[in-house]
């Protein structure tokens, strides 16, 4: 509960990037988005997911077009661009080192772990 | 029992408890007020409340056809609070902001100053400039123009005397200053809609928006009646004054048919600038940038109008005979003569200072060509 509550920033900042890459697997629409994350640490709502794809959007990271849907009116489906798929990249990258720094923090005294104690 | 509204969610209605509808609208409210700043803000709304009523039809069907509180509860709960994504310094791709540098624009608080605005101006940008100023919608500052064109001439003076005297904006820093507001696209978009909506607010019933109608209608009568009276009265006397006052002079038979001539070029201008209009959507290749095209059409009748009318009274003017015993008729005389100068004096300007103009000139000629050749055509078809 605790280090819930301490990774809510972490979560919030990481959405973007999970977008990135649920979007990067499919053309999808919100629902699925939703779908995809909702099992996850990362579950989110429709009021957050919105404003964000719309944020993306205009940062030419992903752009939609619409579809005719079974049930209902047509929905966007949302997919990458050049740029979206550029920036999934660095990003992954970034994350990958982070993976590494965090894991060898802690690591570090017991590599060095052959000086002698006082 | 409970009391049912209708509302309308991007085109479908659904029928919400009326406790319902106070916690969809508070939703809605403050979903528009936290995306207040966003350029996207109503694409988003729209996107929302198609997700809500997704919802809703989900959980209708034959035998349920209304949405009660509690449910409408529970699907707000579902989409959860909306947080405006762009407020996030945290999103990757993107430089943080400095702490302090606001994002949004700060509406009226940058001082604003009168220009000059060249872009999407139709003469010289005065009105565009004043409506900047004002902050009200262009269209309204022209019409304003154009009525006050009618009084002998007071708008078009007025005009060329700001077109000379205004400095005209033309860097970036000129044109925030004009508006007070960053002069982005989005924002002009932005600003339009949001004014669009509270509009619309004001018209929640349709008791209002009816007795607004009909205000409005009878208003419009009034003006018109009132015109109406004032023109013939003002016809009335010009007529009275020259019949009685003024011979005309040996040659009026030249100056009558010089008039004439000129009367019907004009007009032949104004059928052609119409025909132009209606065949291409632009006047002699000038696009009238945010005039619908019905309005072009009265506006060009009008302009073309005020253009005539000094030439057809000089001309009735000769027709009617009288001696320069009254000062009245010379006054109007030298009033047309006045009204015929500035018209020529403010095309003048136009040619010299704005190429689109020039060029629209220019190309009289051939769509002349053109839209005698489609009479032509349409002529020979009957």
């Amino acid at each position: 509960m605790h280090i819930n509550e301490k990774f809510t920033p972490i979560r919030k900042g990481l959405l973007e990037f999970l977008v990135l890459k649920v979007v990067s697997a499919d053309k999808v629409y919100v629902a699925d988005i939703l779908g995809q994350l909702s099992g996850t640490e990362f579950a989110t709502q429709e009021g957050t997911l919105y404003p964000l794809l719309s944020k993306m959007r205009r940062e030419e990271l992903v752009d939609y077009e619409w579809k005719e849907s079974d049930a209902g009116p047509p929905r966007k489906y949302y997919e990458l661009t050049a740029k979206g798929r550029e920036q999934l990249r660095e990003t992954s990258d970034y994350w990958q080192k982070i993976i590494e720094t965090v894991k060898s923090l802690g690591q570090k005294p017991q590599q060095l772990g052959k000086e002698p104690a006082p | 029992m409970n009391k049912v509204i209708i509302i309308n969610l991007n085109g479908n209605a659904y029928q919400l408890e009326e406790n319902g509808y106070e916690a969809l609208r508070a939703y809605l409210d403050s979903a528009g007020r936290r995306l207040e700043a966003n350029p996207d803000k109503d694409e988003i709304i729209a996107d929302i409340e198609q997700a809500i009523a997704d919802k809703f039809r989900a959980m209708l069907g034959p035998n349920k056809t209304v949405v009660a509180a509690k449910e409408v509860e529970a699907v707000i709960a579902e989409m959860g609070p909306v947080q405006d994504a762009s407020d996030t310094t945290q999103a990757e791709g993107r430089a943080a902001p400095a702490p302090g540098v606001p994002e949004a624009p700060q509406p009226a608080a940058a001082p604003r100053r009168l220009f000059k605005i060249r872009d999407g101006a139709m003469i010289g940008g005065v009105c565009n400039g004043l409506a900047a100023y004002l902050d009200i919608d262009v269209t309204i500052v022209r019409v304003l123009f154009a009525i006050l064109a009618f009084t002998y001439g007071a708008g078009v003076l007025l005009y060329i005397l700001m077109m000379l005297i205004l400095p005209s904006a033309n860097t970036t820093a000129d044109k925030t200053a004009a508006y007070g507001a960053p002069p982005t696209a989005q924002e002009f978009i932005r600003r339009a809609k949001a004014g669009y909506y509270e509009g619309m607010k004001t018209f929640g019933d349709r008791q209002a928006r009816r007795e607004w109608k009909r205000k409005f209608k009878q208003e419009m009568r009034g003006w018109k009646r009132d015109f109406q009276r004032e023109v013939h009265q003002g016809a009335h006397q010009f007529h009275h004054f020259w019949s009685q006052n003024w011979h005309p002079p040996a040659g009026a038979w030249i100056a009558i048919s010089v008039l004439t001539f000129l009367c019907v070029i004009i007009t032949l201008l104004g059928i052609a600038s119409v025909i132009s209009l209606l065949a291409t959507g632009a006047v002699f290749g000038i696009h009238l940038v945010g005039i619908p095209t019905w309005a072009g059409v009265i506006i060009l009748i009008i302009g073309f109008q005020m253009l005539t009318w000094p030439v057809r009274a000089m001309r009735h003017g000769f027709y009617y005979g009288g001696g320069p015993v009254y000062a009245g008729p010379f006054v109007h005389l030298w009033n047309s003569l006045f009204w015929l100068a500035l018209v020529v004096l403010a095309l003048w300007y136009a040619n010299h200072h704005s190429t689109e103009v020039h060029e629209a000139l220019r190309q009289i000629r051939p769509e002349l060509h053109r839209a005698f050749d489609s009479v032509r055509q349409w002529l020979d078809k009957q």
